[in-house]
């Protein structure tokens, strides 16, 4: 009964928020495009190789590790609405997908929604991210994890695709049930940098780490 | 000797009218370089079309044709759909 209830839960999830991604990592692109996308922090590891069947759709698979878990999960991303406006660009992305978590050699399973929206011109880029992996709580005393993030960043100069396009970043994230690592809110100063399909990201967190960020569409 | 050199005049004549048809497009949405990446991909697939010139800062993309070849309208709405973007013909012009 248990089960079946987490199987319920899992279905609600999946077929009421739908799929979702990582704002920031363009989770869905053209029709037939590949991007892959991986987050590093001291403490983190996010690996992402997504697929998009059309404008508005992708399956692709995530592997995360934080500070004392392993996360495997298959997912789809879906562009819900996207807004071209003349100078700018906004989108709404919903995600989600069921996996396993990998705990002290022990395997579960887990269901993973996600929301993220983002506006941006070519000199202003605001962003919101919020993930959700949620655990069995019936059989799992931890909560669940998850991350949520504001991002806010602005073009010094303004480039062609084909030159190299400069921007820095603020981006304030909240972590939830990431046990040792802790819930405090993390701001870290970042410098993004790409030309045509790839992206680097690195940054400096004010108190203290590192984050290392890279993407390619192809 | 006359009906070579008429005939030359009538080659050089006729080239623009040979040479490949350019044609620009607005783009809506097309704001980075990410955006503009997906766009070329689309429109280089195409056979009918040469080159792409692609600007965000002017946001428009200015397709060169092979000779005698173009695509639609409804054709390059398509492509740019695909690629997630929206055409503002109203932006268009041909050179």
């Amino acid at each position: 009964m248990r089960r079946l209830s987490f199987a319920a839960l899992l279905v609600l999830i999946f077929s009421t928020i739908g799929y979702s991604g990582r704002s920031d990592a363009h989770p869905v692109s053209y029709k037939g495009a590949w991007g892959l996308m991986s987050y590093n922090s001291p403490d983190m590891t996010e690996v992402s190789l997504v697929h998009s069947l059309s404008s508005r759709l992708a399956i692709g698979s995530t592997y995360l590790k934080s500070s004392d878990s392993e996360f495997y999960l298959p997912r789809v991303n879906w562009l819900a609405k996207r807004w071209n406006n003349e100078d700018s660009q906004a989108n709404i992305y919903l995600s989600g997908g069921v996996g396993a978590e990998v705990f002290q050699a022990n395997h579960q399973t887990v269901g993973m929604a996600g929301i993220g929206m983002d506006w941006e011109s070519r000199r202003y880029y605001v962003l919101f991210d919020h993930l959700h992996l949620h655990r069995d709580l019936q059989r799992d005393h931890r909560p669940n994890y998850g991350y949520m993030k504001l991002r806010l960043g602005t073009a010094p100069f303004l480039a062609e695709y084909d030159e190299l396009n400069v921007w820095l970043i603020l981006q304030g994230e909240r972590y939830f049930g990431r046990g040792p690592a802790g819930d405090d809110v993390e701001l870290t100063q970042l410098l993004r940098f790409y030309v045509r399909n790839t992206l680097w990201e690195i940054g400096a967190r004010l108190n203290g780490g590192w984050v290392l960020n890279y993407m390619v569409h192809f | 000797m006359k009906t070579i050199v008429l005939g030359i005049l009538g080659i050089f004549m006729a080239l623009p009218a040979m040479a490949g048809q350019e044609l620009k497009v607005g783009v809506k949405g097309m704001v980075c370089a990410f955006c503009a990446q997906g766009i070329e991909k689309k429109f280089r697939a195409q056979a009918e079309v040469s080159d792409i010139e692609v600007s965000l800062e002017n946001k428009f993309v200015k397709l060169k044709f092979k000779d005698g070849m173009s695509l639609s309208e409804t054709k390059i709405a398509e492509l740019l759909k695909d690629a997630g973007y929206e055409a503002n013909f109203s932006a268009a012009s041909k050179p």
